[in-house]
């Protein structure tokens, strides 16, 4: 059976950006235990910045199994708050809550028809969340994580 | 190079803060407020919360002024080196002393480290920490006795004085006894040294840092800082902390200091600036 996850592709998980202290201790905890649970063989999902931070995730886990994996690295809006890295747009947080939704349900329409450029406009990495909707199936989906600590919107999520 | 100072020990990529605690009615900055022994406990406890892994306790005045017997010096820091051990066991306690017989009653007492600020005059001082397991700092002073300013004093090179100076005291602690990794050399700013002198060593402290022994600066507030930037001691700390910045940046290991928590925070920045310190704590754009 396919396995999916969801991951914010976080830069702070890369070694490079280490500080003394983990600013990301938690976030960080909960995606290495996702990618953990994925196969073998992970097909990543994401532009070349997010692909160097799955290859990170992938690379401090140890995963057994031949299960078709995806690791599909997206997050919401980075403009939800005045905090938010974007300035504040008051669409951000309605348009999380419906991804959000559909991401739980499973809702591979709504996934394949999430806007695009509103996605753009919001500062939501969206595109990979759009093409795993469009290659298999999201059923039983669990949530790992549901938070915003920064401004932007991470879920870590598994279905299978 | 790791640190042993006494009881303690330190990474190889540790700065440490050693805080001036002066039992001395007329030292040159505090000018006598902590002469009392409780106003210098209180110094050591305010020191210790702000984050100094050393407290170096002086009972002598290092520029001229009334004599000090060996005896009334023991009684101004020994059972005040007691009193701080039993108090703070985490912390380096450091003793400012040249002579030997009070490196004994302090190391009595439980004293980790032997701040020979005026270069070996008493030979018999590094037996004294090879005999307790004490650390030590080996400084370039010149050839100056004790408490001696500086006087029409001229080097040909000064910096080549200061590592030749700095080394042979090491060396002969290490044939003395005392470990490797127990000895420091300082370049000792303003010790027979005018302002040129004390820029220039600060200018090419590399050059002592690549002799591999680790390297202490006592910068804080002193003569060179003020004559520089014209400025009296009450307003010389940006003049210190630019100094320092320099110091780091060459990779000095110890600062001894009077204003602890200016004084880590530039060691920091600077070691974070040459990557030998990570951030504190970075997500800014990293979200």
């Amino acid at each position: 059976m396919t396995r999916v996850v969801l991951a914010p592709p976080v830069l702070a998980f890369l070694p490079e950006y280490a500080g003394l202290e983990d600013p990301v201790a938690e976030l960080r905890a909960v995606v290495l235990d996702a990618v953990g649970w994925l196969g073998e063989d992970v097909t990543v999902l994401g532009d070349d910045q997010a692909r160097r931070v799955a290859a990170h995730l992938l690379g401090a886990t140890t995963r057994t199994g031949s299960e078709p994996s995806y690791l599909v690295m997206g997050n919401g809006s980075a403009r939800r708050t005045d905090a938010s890295p974007g300035p504040y747009d008051a669409r951000a947080v309605p348009f999380d809550d419906a991804l959000g939704r559909a991401l739980l349900a499973g809702d591979r329409a709504a996934l394949a028809e999430v806007d695009a450029d509103l996605a753009r406009e919001l500062w939501a990495t969206v595109e990979p969340i759009r093409r795993v909707a469009a290659l298999t199936e999201l059923s039983g989906a669990k949530v790992e994580y549901d938070a915003a600590p920064f401004g932007v919107q991470y879920w870590v999520m598994r279905w299978s | 190079m790791t640190l042993r100072l006494g009881r303690h020990e330190f990474g190889d990529d540790a700065t440490l803060m050693m805080a001036i605690v002066n039992r001395t009615p007329d030292s040159f900055y505090d000018r006598g407020a902590t002469y009392a022994e409780d106003a210098a406990f209180e110094r050591v406890a305010k020191v210790v919360g702000e984050g100094a892994e050393i407290v170096d306790i002086g009972g002598v005045r290092a520029g001229y002024g009334p004599e000090v017997s060996a005896e009334e010096e023991t009684e101004r820091v020994a059972s005040f080196v007691g009193r701080v051990r039993a108090a703070h066991p985490q912390v380096v306690i450091s003793v400012d002393t040249w002579r030997s017989e009070v490196a004994r009653a302090v190391c009595l007492e439980g004293a980790d480290l032997l701040n020979d600020a005026w270069g070996g005059h008493d030979p018999a001082l590094v037996e004294v920490a090879a005999e307790f397991g004490a650390a030590v700092v080996c400084t370039h002073t010149g050839g100056f006795k004790p408490r001696t300013d500086p006087y029409r004093v001229e080097y040909d090179d000064v910096v080549r004085a200061a590592i030749d100076a700095t080394v042979a005291l090491a060396e002969r602690a290490l044939a003395a006894g005392v470990a490797r990794e127990s000895i420091i050399i300082d370049p000792a700013h303003d010790f027979a040294k005018n302002t040129f002198h004390s820029l220039e060593v600060t200018r090419r402290l590399d050059e002592m840092v690549a002799t591999g022994w680790p390297v202490l600066v006592s910068l804080s507030n002193k003569d060179f800082v003020g004559e520089t930037l014209g400025l009296p001691a009450t307003q010389r700390l940006t003049g210190t902390l630019a100094a320092t910045s320099v110091c780091a940046l060459a990779g000095a290991r110890v600062y001894r200091v009077h204003e602890v928590v200016e004084t880590r925070h530039t060691v920091d920045m600077v070691n974070s600036i040459a990557g030998r310190r990570l951030p504190q704590r970075a997500i800014r754009g990293l979200q």
